[in-house]
This record gives C-alpha cells, structure tokens and sequence, in this order.
C-alpha cells in the first residue's frame, strides 16, 4: 500500500476487494445452496465450520475409541469372547497393546487376534481356578507376572 | 545419498522495476553464494526489460512441480532464506497429510472377510463331501 497524506488517503477507494472476497468463498465452495456463493451468508458459515472443526478435534478421539472398541468386540465375540473379559484377561496377562492396535489386528491379522483371544481366555480360565479352587494346586502358567526393573 | 528434489531456480524480473530492487541486490551479492552452496540446483537469472508482471522466484522440482513465490518488495536476506527454503523442500504438493503412515501391504495373514472364522464347511465345494 503506497503511504499518502491524510488528506487524499480517506479519498482513495478499495481495489483488491475481489480478493478479500475470494480468501473467505474458497472455503465455502462445497456448502449447499446460497452459502457457497454470497459473501455475507458465506462469512457466518465460513466462521462456523472453522469453530466446529475446532470443537470436533476433541470428539474425534472419543468416537475413533468407541469405534475400536466396537470392532474389537465384535471380533473377540467371533472367538467366543466378550469384550471386557478380553481386556480385562489379556491387561492381567500384561500384553499392552492399545484398542488401536487391537483393531487392526482383528481387520488384518486375523489370526494373530485368535491367539490373542485364544491367551484371553486360558488367562480367564487360571484365574477361576485361582479364586475358586483355593490353595493346593500350582498357579497357573500364563497368571505369572514378569517384572521388569 | 541424499539427492536434492529441487531442480532449477529461476529468478525473473525486471531490472527497473522499483519493487524488483530485493531482486537486484540478491543477484548482485548473494546469488552466486547461494549457487556455489547448494552446486545441484541450476540458477537462470532472466531480467526481461520493461514493465511486465511482478518479480517471482520460480522453483522447479524432481516431479514436475512448479512453484512460484512473489519476491516483490523483498530484502536480499528474505530472498536468501525464501531460497534456501525452497532448495530444502520437496515437490509433494502442501496439503494436509491425513495419515503419517502408508503400506502397500496392509495385510500378512490375509484380510477379514465374513468367512474368515466360519468352518470351512461352508467354502469348500466338492465330490469329496458327496457320501459314498
């Protein structure tokens, strides 16, 4: 912007205002209906769908958990598990793999998530015949905790 | 070994213009430090007298693409940091990237399908199921 004098600065007009306009329709241009060619129904719009993309950031991590869990769950129940008792065996067996990852083990790695399930459920096993049998016999094998120091 | 993305830099402007004065000065000191230190990439310096559209350092890469940054009203050291930048990018195009990973093999055991973990009674066909 070339600096005048006040006097003539409040004469001269605007001229780069088509792409002012511009900077804000280039976000608006997939929308429905008048918002994605009006700049005043554009602007709120615009400001709107940057304030929920915003706000989404933090829901996106609770839903892609939701959907892990659901994947997982309907994947252990293949294998005649349940959810919580799959995780719940395989934390105690100390296997430290995030719903993530267990995921994508169910989609792409199939049998790799059977012996998963498969130690869930010997680990479920040992750990009824801990708190039901009650003393004499040996501990089970897969309840064993490895400490690392 | 390490093999520079960025091809050639062509730096076009005018050599009156008023807002091209960055340009010029860069030319005169800077350019052929900045060639001397990066000896993979090609400077062109092409002035094309007269009035004709604002100075621009165009920057051509490995795959093709061509990037153009204004350099109109820019000091020779803006000039320099705009070039080094550009000789330390690549071509790729600078968009969001929606994953940091990618795999052509997503899968070793094979994907799941509905009949992954049904008997296999249910796929295989054959005379050997017929009863005798």
């Amino acid at each position: 912007m070339v600096v005048l004098s006040a006097a003539r600065w409040v004469r001269s007009r605007l001229s780069d205002r088509f792409w002012r306009v511009q900077e804000v329709l280039k976000y608006a241009r997939h929308f429905r209906g008048r918002k994605n060619r009006c700049y005043k129904l554009a602007v709120r719009s615009v400001r709107r769908a940057f304030v929920k993309s915003t706000k989404a950031r933090r829901e996106k991590k609770r839903f892609l958990r939701a959907l892990w869990i659901t994947r997982i769950e309907a994947a252990s129940l293949e294998h005649g598990l349940k959810y919580p008792a799959f995780i719940s065996n395989l934390a105690k067996s100390q296997v430290e793999l995030n719903r993530k990852v267990l995921a994508d083990l169910a989609i792409y790695e199939p049998k790799t998530f059977k012996s998963l399930a498969a130690l869930a459920q010997r680990r479920r096993q040992e750990g009824f015949l801990a708190a039901l049998g009650d003393g004499k016999e040996p501990e089970g094998i897969f309840s064993r905790i490895v400490h690392h120091h | 070994r390490y093999v520079r993305q960025l091809q050639r830099l062509q730096l076009l402007f005018s050599p009156t213009a008023a807002d091209a004065r960055g340009a010029r000065q860069f030319v005169e000191e800077a350019a052929q430090d900045f060639a001397r230190q990066h000896p993979d990439v090609v400077l062109y310096v092409s002035p094309h007298s007269g009035p004709g559209p604002a100075p621009v350092l165009r920057a051509e890469y490995l795959n093709g693409t061509v990037r153009d940054e204004l350099i109109a009203s820019k000091t020779s050291e803006e000039i320099v940091q705009l070039a080094t930048k550009l000789a330390n990018q690549s071509g790729l195009d600078i968009i969001r990237i929606r994953k940091p990973f990618h795999t052509d093999n997503p899968s070793v055991q094979g994907q799941w399908h509905p009949l992954t973990n049904k008997p296999s009674i249910l796929t295989v066909q054959g005379p050997r199921l017929q009863p005798k």
